[in-house]
């Protein structure tokens, strides 16, 4: 008897714990309100001064801030830490007031000697995004006017200046400094954060999630309701599909188009569907083989099936010439190539290969079955013009390492670009300047008067010879034919209906501000 | 016995320098350059040729490797170039989730191939033993990767019994971590909610995993039995009145298990090198994806960390397989 008076009571016991573990679960999922995000890249690293890439710099926008950030379409700047800043006459002089209610995690406040900190910090690892500062900021270039100011000085003009503040981040001295170690704080911030942002790290699971928590007092005004997030780590499109399909993610940032086409019309989800200043184009090695020659470049120009790219695309829009629509400079008025066989013959016949007869080689990146798809279309333009289509896929070292010298490179290069910042500068340069010659961006094509065109537009301060100068380089780069100009195709992101207060913004689309954000 | 886990754990030593140097070379014979991967698209030339120095990459392949194995001497397995992570502790947080993944759809394939392959030899062409051979012989055809889909279509899509993917819910705070084995961490903690769901994300992958083995297990089970039965102290056996219970539960297992042992320790290692395709499409975080990101960015560290984890455990595994056929079958001396 008394042994069963204990086992009922064990019994008894267990399914208490049970249902007060179950109530108090449910307590805390109602007043939580996590906003589940899915991927399909991991979080490698999160120091603000060596990450680059999509992923970490969602983790960095929202644990860290920036003096300027960017939002909307079209694209704005907007003041974050500093809350105005003036520009000398000659653009090599900023001077950024601190807003002063910007405080760090600890609630210790934003100074100018933080921001100070932060870039000395970037540009001695030499790492992350230093690239969009190197040749316009250096050593002693960031100084210290008061406690609520700082002042920036170029080594040269840079127009766009303004433009890659929002992707350099401002860290607190005080704690890397505590875990600085004997490598400048890396091997600490790589998976901590020190920062001042509406968010911080509280799980890393990695390879599978890392989530987020809303500070206690975020300083930013107007924030949304989440009181968390979460970054899952889902590497196929199909999962982030079912995950959006199932109420198990919010938002699904990779999604293809026929990802797009099977959530079409399913109660309770949101597509977007929004161009961005992300190209494809088949770039040509200019410089070795049979494509050296300009007019075999424009006859394969002429040659190549437009309509049948944008098929193949889905969900997408043709270029026009070497620069996204919307951007600052874009000229719509270009007179770029256009399926004409005519016209495609008539260069041909002007070329080294009058009669086509040679083999040329295309590698694409195993795996982009856009690629694939677009390289058969080339393949069948070419057919036309007599000449043959060698198409290889390759794993993306391979791929990215064959651009080291002109030799090495294949005849057809096919590749996507997204912006980094909302600047002309930035797709152009990486593209067309002879100084990225041997990166993929750009493994061969050189032309110094492009180069110089670019120089100057990066240098100049006033709007409307800027946008004139990014004319004539779209003008020089089309007459020399260097690229297929290809596809924009639309950024898609689905977003479950409870999903409030998103809006959509073409530089770096996929790196959500999570802070305005609510879930219904 | 001592003296046969001595050498066998001493013949480890050759076995993982081999792999190490395999690895290694082949590695470095992968066309293209990590560090400029690494360093990312906008890259300047100096900052890919600082990575290059920070790495070793520069320096003559044999003084790259001389580095690393005295590195692996001090239990540094080396960073990622790509993460910048030490590899050791990108291993610790992935391989609990291979392993209880593993570990599960082992006890799933030798907890039910073994008492079917018994009943199948036992009521030998009989239903039981056509229909085991069917459900065998469609489970071996069929890739695992595509029954994980029939099963997330099935299971999860359609009846909403179980999860779709992934590990543990994202809404939830997992049980305090102590093994990185959801399951034993629940329990440790004495979370009985936590522990039937960490069951409920690791069924459908486990399932789909374990298949193959146990219908391999299952059909080595069924022949080894036949064997048995046909043996003359089978027949001894029932001569001295032995219930026919004592001799199928008792006395043929233990001699018919040996064959299927050999199996278990061959397909513990397989399953650990192919769990790729599985965690991909359930989105279980453990070696198998980490490792193909790894090739995927020619990071190598990782690439040798995860072989060399891989190697350990499958020799590990296939000695105690040969410990256990010795505790299990006397006539077995290890020597």
């Amino acid at each position: 008897m008394r042994a069963m008076i204990t086992k009922r009571g064990m019994l008894a016991g267990g399914a208490m714990a049970l249902l007060a573990g179950g109530a108090a679960r449910e307590a805390r999922a109602q007043t939580r309100r996590t906003m589940i995000l899915a991927s399909g890249q991991d979080i490698p690293n999160f120091d603000p001064h060596v990450a680059t890439g999509y992923s970490p710099s969602f983790a960095l926008r929202n644990l860290y801030d920036t003096l300027v950030a960017v939002e909307g379409s079209p694209p704005k700047l907007v003041p974050q830490l500093a809350s105005s800043w003036t520009v000398s006459p000659d653009g090599r002089e900023y001077v950024f007031s601190l807003d002063p209610a910007a405080v760090f995690e600890d609630g210790s406040p934003v100074t100018a000697e933080a921001v100070k900190y932060s870039f000395d910090r970037l540009l001695r690892l030499n790492k992350g995004n230093v690239w969009m500062v190197a040749g316009v900021l250096d050593a002693g270039g960031v100084s210290v006017v008061d406690p609520r100011t700082v002042r920036m000085r170029l080594v040269a003009p840079f127009a766009p200046f303004l433009q890659v503040l929002p992707w350099i981040w401002v860290v607190n001295p005080k704690i890397v400094e505590a875990n600085k170690g004997g490598d400048d704080g890396q091997s600490f911030l790589r998976n901590a954060a020190a920062g001042s942002g509406a968010f911080r790290l509280k799980r890393v699971e990695t390879g599978n999630l890392y989530e987020f928590e809303k500070v206690a007092k975020p300083w930013r005004p107007n924030g949304g309701n989440l009181t968390g997030a979460i970054w899952k780590i889902a590497r196929e499109t199909s999962t982030q599909r079912l995950m959006i399909q199932q109420g198990e993610a919010h938002i699904a940032l990779d999604l293809t188009s026929e990802d797009m086409d099977a959530l079409k019309d399913r109660p309770g989800v949101r597509l977007v569907m929004e161009p961005d200043y992300r190209t494809f184009q088949i770039k040509m090695n200019t410089r070795h083989g049979p494509l050296a020659d300009v007019n075999l470049r424009k006859a394969v120009s002429y040659a190549f099936d437009y309509k049948a790219m944008l098929d193949v695309a889905g969900h997408a829009v043709l270029m026009k010439g070497p620069l996204p629509e919307g951007i600052l400079g874009f000229d719509d008025t270009l007179a770029v190539y256009r399926t004409d066989l005519d016209k495609a013959k008539e260069y041909l016949a002007k070329s080294s290969s009058p009669e086509g007869g040679v083999t040329l080689t295309m590698t694409y990146v195993s795996g982009l079955e856009q690629e694939r798809r677009w390289g058969l279309v080339l393949l069948d333009s070419l057919s036309k013009l007599g000449i043959k289509l060698d198409i290889k896929p390759v794993l993306w070292p391979e791929f990215s390492g064959s651009t080291a010298s002109p030799a090495t490179t294949p005849d057809f290069f096919p590749i996507y670009e997204t912006a980094n910042y909302a600047d002309p500068d930035n797709l152009a340069w990486a593209g067309f300047n002879s100084s990225r010659n041997g990166n993929w961006s750009n493994p061969t094509f050189a032309d110094p008067k492009v180069d110089a065109v670019l120089a100057a537009a990066r240098a100049e301060t006033d709007q409307a010879k800027r946008v004139a100068l990014y004319r004539q380089f779209q003008q020089l780069v089309v007459d020399d034919a260097p690229d297929i100009f290809g596809v924009l195709e639309l950024r898609k992101l689905a977003l479950r209906a409870n999903v409030k207060n998103y809006v959509f913004s073409p530089v770096a689309s996929n790196v959500i501000d999570l802070y305005p954000l609510s879930l219904a | 016995m001592a003296a046969f886990l001595a050498r066998r754990v001493l013949l480890l030593i050759p076995v993982l320098i081999g792999l190490t140097m395999i690895v290694f070379a082949i590695t470095r014979l992968l066309p293209g350059d990590p560090a400029r991967l690494a360093a990312g698209p906008n890259a300047t030339p100096a900052q890919i040729e600082e990575i290059s120095r920070e790495f070793g990459l520069n320096r003559p392949l044999p003084a790259q490797y001389w580095h690393y194995a005295t590195g692996l001497l001090r239990g540094d397995f080396g960073m990622s170039i790509y993460s910048r992570r030490p590899v050791l502790t990108d291993l610790e947080a992935y391989l609990p989730a291979t392993l209880e993944l593993v570990v599960a759809a082992m006890l799933l394939a030798v907890g039910l191939g073994l008492p079917l392959g018994l009943l199948a030899a036992i009521y030998r062409d009989r239903w039981p033993d056509m229909l085991t051979g069917i459900v065998s012989l469609g489970a071996i055809s069929m890739p695992r990767f595509f029954l994980g889909l029939l099963f997330q279509l099935g299971f999860a899509m359609e009846l909403g019994w179980l999860p779709l993917s992934g590990r543990f819910p994202l809404d939830e705070d997992p049980p305090p971590h102590l093994t990185g084995f959801l399951t034993l961490d629940a329990l440790a903690a004495g979370d009985f909610h936590a522990l039937g769901v960490a069951l409920q994300y690791l069924a459908l992958p486990a399932i789909a995993m374990s298949l193959s083995p146990l219908a391999t297990i299952l059909r080595m089970m069924r022949a080894a039995t036949i064997e048995v039965l046909r043996q003359d102290y089978v027949l001894t056996e029932r001569a001295l009145g032995l219930s026919r219970r004592v001799i199928l539960l008792k006395y043929v297992p233990r001699n018919a298990i040996s064959a299927a042992l050999t199996v278990i320790g061959l397909y513990f290692g397989w399953l650990l090198g192919g769990t790729v395709l599985v965690e991909t499409v359930f989105d279980w975080p453990g070696i198998g994806l980490y490792a193909t990101s790894a090739v995927l960015t020619q990071d190598f560290m990782p690439i040798i960390g995860v072989t060399l984890c891989i190697g350990v455990l499958f020799v590990l595994v296939n000695l105690l397989v040969d410990v256990a056929q010795a505790a299990l079958n006397p006539r077995i001396r290890l020597r």
